[in-house]
């Protein structure tokens, strides 16, 4: 990150967009004032909040006017119970216990959150402990805002919603606002400024919105930013109306961008011989803790070539239908099957190349000291000679990111190394959890021509998301799943 | 021995979860040590049925929920009390009551009475810290800690929340042994799984201490949300809790 300057006005919005490894996260901390203190980092150049140089200010009177909300809501929350962790920040910018006591409720409902008090922080989904962070930092009132892609674990409703309340946040001016956010439809438009950055960390672009349409957009499109006349398809043009009888086209309400590559043949609904199924589950009950659902008479099918978008709300047992299907989770009642067999009965060598699966948060999948020894665990011989060219289809190319060390990644590049451990596999059947999640365009685009490199050649995919685009650009069928349960399959 | 707690909130509204927690551990605190200066067998007993009844009347705790807290230690009370009446210099006294002899196992009379004390004090002294584990909620204690106990908050409030990572230090450890699976690997204690934990581990204090410090944690004036107080309520907890161990030892 080098070179960057603006002005903020007080009460004006800020946001920061940038391919994935472009130093938002690090600017984002740089911002809210907590390099060097509290993160690591060296500051260079003159950084001044509410006029005061960064550098030479008592942190903690810095701090008191600012609020964040990081990336991983899970590694912020810093206490058992949702009124604690939001009275954690009022306590520390030394508010009276009664209006603690007023501020904290509200705090909570405004973020969606009501009536989770006494919940306990940990048992929470990721969505839920994201709406918890972002209560904490929306409770003290803060003169400045930094939230690093807060939307990143919300369902589509929870987004907007998330959006609306940011934008009437903005309306009152009194909250500076910076912003780091993927989703350029719901960012832009609350923005007053716009700087965009390039892969290694300077400034491509600082202006307005309209000022960065106008006059950028060729090289915003060229390193890989999302713009916000591209949104996402609304939740209606995938979603089958639940009374509906009649198959829901395929088409989505708006054409393709030049940028996509063409669409897939449509899936075929007859077959000439009863094709073997990649993966069942029948009737598949199942619960962490004894009375506590969270799958319930579960019913699901994949066939080789089968396109299948898992949608759901947050909580809704998206994740945990996925791991089922590929035997990492035993069900409580019910059978599932990997290609007709007992995933329990198939070793695990062989159960890797039958059904991959990528899960939700790539940190916790990661094996070895350097992104290539990473990437070759377990291969074959035959695996290992292509396993480049997949490292590089997903723009991670070996080269140069071969050496460092996984976690040295961004959130994006991460999740790149997590899909192409098991894209080199090419399981026949390919589970994907949330995997466009932070992707910039061109991770997005590198991950979307590999998957459909890969169902052309007969894998199934199924791929839990709230991400509406990928779910329409993947254009299979959409299973639905609310609160444990089917609530539809559409093809 | 950690508990993570799972307990409802009725356990937090009874009278022992809404007494200070330092009321309820200067208690627990004094059997303790009672227990360790007898070798009697009826005080362990009185204090485990009074520690469970306790648990069970006046800290609500689902008695499910305390049986499973206390069932490991049964075995870890009959292997001591056991191995202890087996190694006991009292075997070798010829003058004492042979039990049982079977093969090289001698056991006399006292030294089966020594593994019996001894175990039912283990037992005992296991039911008083999980019936007190059960009753306190680890926010109260830390707030009473602060307030009361003088604690530094940075340490106090530190160690809660890494109590608070542990289930997700669980979690990872799942996580990261079902990423083995899916690279065609055993999923095993493999040390790059250890090692991977404590990376992990690692990272999310740190970024812990960062939310935690960007939320104005060591900002000066801190005030408080829960304000603990030592009232009427302590005060009884404490005389009671004492008046029956009295009674206990009276009644040796």
């Amino acid at each position: 990150m080098a070179g960057v300057s603006f002005d903020l006005a007080p009460g004006a919005c800020l946001v920061v967009a940038g391919p994935s490894g472009s130093g938002k996260s690090t600017l984002a901390r740089a911002i809210a004032g907590l390099v060097p203190w509290a993160a690591p980092g060296r500051l260079d150049g003159d950084l001044r909040l509410d006029g005061r140089p960064v550098g030479s200010t008592d942190p903690a009177a810095l701090v008191a006017r600012v609020g964040v909300v990081f990336q991983d809501p899970s590694s912020q929350l810093v206490m058992e119970r949702g009124e604690d962790d939001v009275a954690f920040g009022l306590e520390g910018r030394g508010w009276l216990p009664f209006a603690m006591r007023a501020r904290v409720p509200a705090a909570l409902a405004e973020a969606g959150l009501a009536g989770f008090e006494r919940r306990r922080t940990a048992r929470l989904s990721g969505g839920e402990q994201q709406r918890l962070a972002l209560a904490g930092a929306f409770a003290p009132h803060p003169g400045l805002l930094v939230l690093d892609e807060p939307t990143a674990n919300l369902d589509p409703s929870g987004a907007l919603a998330f959006a609306e309340r940011l934008a009437a946040v903005r309306e009152t001016r009194a909250t500076t606002i910076v912003l780091v956010e993927h989703r350029a439809d719901l960012a832009w438009p609350l923005a007053d400024l716009v700087l965009a950055l390039t892969a290694d960390g300077t400034p491509l672009a600082l202006g307005t919105p309209a000022e960065l349409m106008a006059r950028h957009r060729p090289a915003l499109v060229a390193a890989g930013i999302w713009l916000p006349d591209e949104p996402p398809p609304p939740v209606t043009a995938i979603a089958r109306p639940a009374a509906g009888t009649q198959p829901l086209p395929p088409a989505r309400t708006q054409p393709l961008p030049p940028a996509r590559t063409q669409p897939l043949p449509p899936a075929r609904t007859q077959r000439p011989l009863p094709a073997p199924l990649l993966a069942e589950a029948r009737d598949v009950d199942f619960a962490f803790e004894r009375g506590i659902p969270v799958l319930a008479g579960l019913d699901l099918a994949i066939e080789p070539g089968d396109r299948v978008a898992l949608l759901g709300p947050n909580g809704s047992g998206k994740s945990t239908a996925a791991r089922l299907l590929v035997g990492l989770l035993r069900p409580t009642r019910g059978t599932v099957r990997v290609a007709g067999r007992d995933p329990a009965r198939i070793a695990p060598r062989e159960l890797a190349r039958l059904a991959g699966y990528v899960t939700q948060d790539p940190e916790r999948s990661f094996l070895a000291g350097t992104v290539e020894a990473d990437l070759l665990l377990g291969l074959t011989p035959d695996e290992r000679t292509r396993a480049g060219d997949v490292a590089a289809a997903l723009g991670i190319p070996l080269g140069r990111f071969g050496a460092r060390n996984p976690f040295t990644l961004s959130g994006g590049e991460q999740r790149r190394l997590s899909l192409a451990s098991q894209l080199v596999r090419r399981p026949g059947l390919l589970v994907l959890d949330e995997p466009t999640f932070g992707q910039d365009r061109r991770g997005y685009e590198g991950l979307l021509s590999l998957v459909r490199a890969r169902v052309e050649a007969g894998t199934a995919v199924v791929a839990a998301t709230h991400d509406l685009r990928f779910a329409a650009d993947l254009g299979g069928r959409v299973v639905r799943l609310a609160a444990g349960r089917i609530a539809e399959d559409a093809p | 021995m950690i508990a993570i707690p799972t307990r409802a909130d009725r356990v937090a509204t009874s009278p022992l979860g809404r007494a200070n927690p330092l009321a309820t551990l200067a208690v627990a605190l004094a059997w303790l040590l009672a227990l360790s200066t007898t070798t009697d067998l009826r005080p362990p007993l009185l204090v485990t049925a009074v520690a469970v009844a306790a648990a069970l009347a006046l800290g609500r705790v689902p008695p499910a929920d305390l049986a499973r807290g206390l069932a490991p230690l049964w075995l870890a009370a009959l292997s001591v009390g056991f191995f202890n009446a087996l190694l006991s210099p009292a075997n070798a006294d010829p003058a004492a009551t042979v039990v049982l002899a079977f093969g090289p196992i001698h056991l006399t009379e006292p030294a089966l009475a020594a593994g019996v004390a001894l175990g039912l004090r283990v037992v005992a002294i296991v039911a008083v810290g999980v019936a007190w584990g059960r009753v306190t909620d680890p926010t109260h204690l830390t707030d009473a800690l602060v307030q009361q106990g003088r604690l530094p908050e940075r340490f106090a409030y530190g160690a809660l929340a890494a109590l608070q990572a542990i289930p997700w230090l669980a979690e990872d450890l799942v996580a990261l042994r079902e990423a083995r699976r899916m690279r065609g690997l055993r999923a095993s204690w493999h040390p790059r799984v250890l090692v991977g934990l404590l990376v992990l581990a690692i990272r999310r204090g740190d970024r812990l201490a960062v939310a935690m410090d960007a939320r104005g944690f060591a900002a000066p004036g801190r005030t408080r949300y829960r304000e603990v107080r030592w009232g009427m309520l302590d005060t009884s907890v404490v005389v009671a809790g004492l008046a029956v161990l009295a009674g206990i030892v009276a009644l040796r």
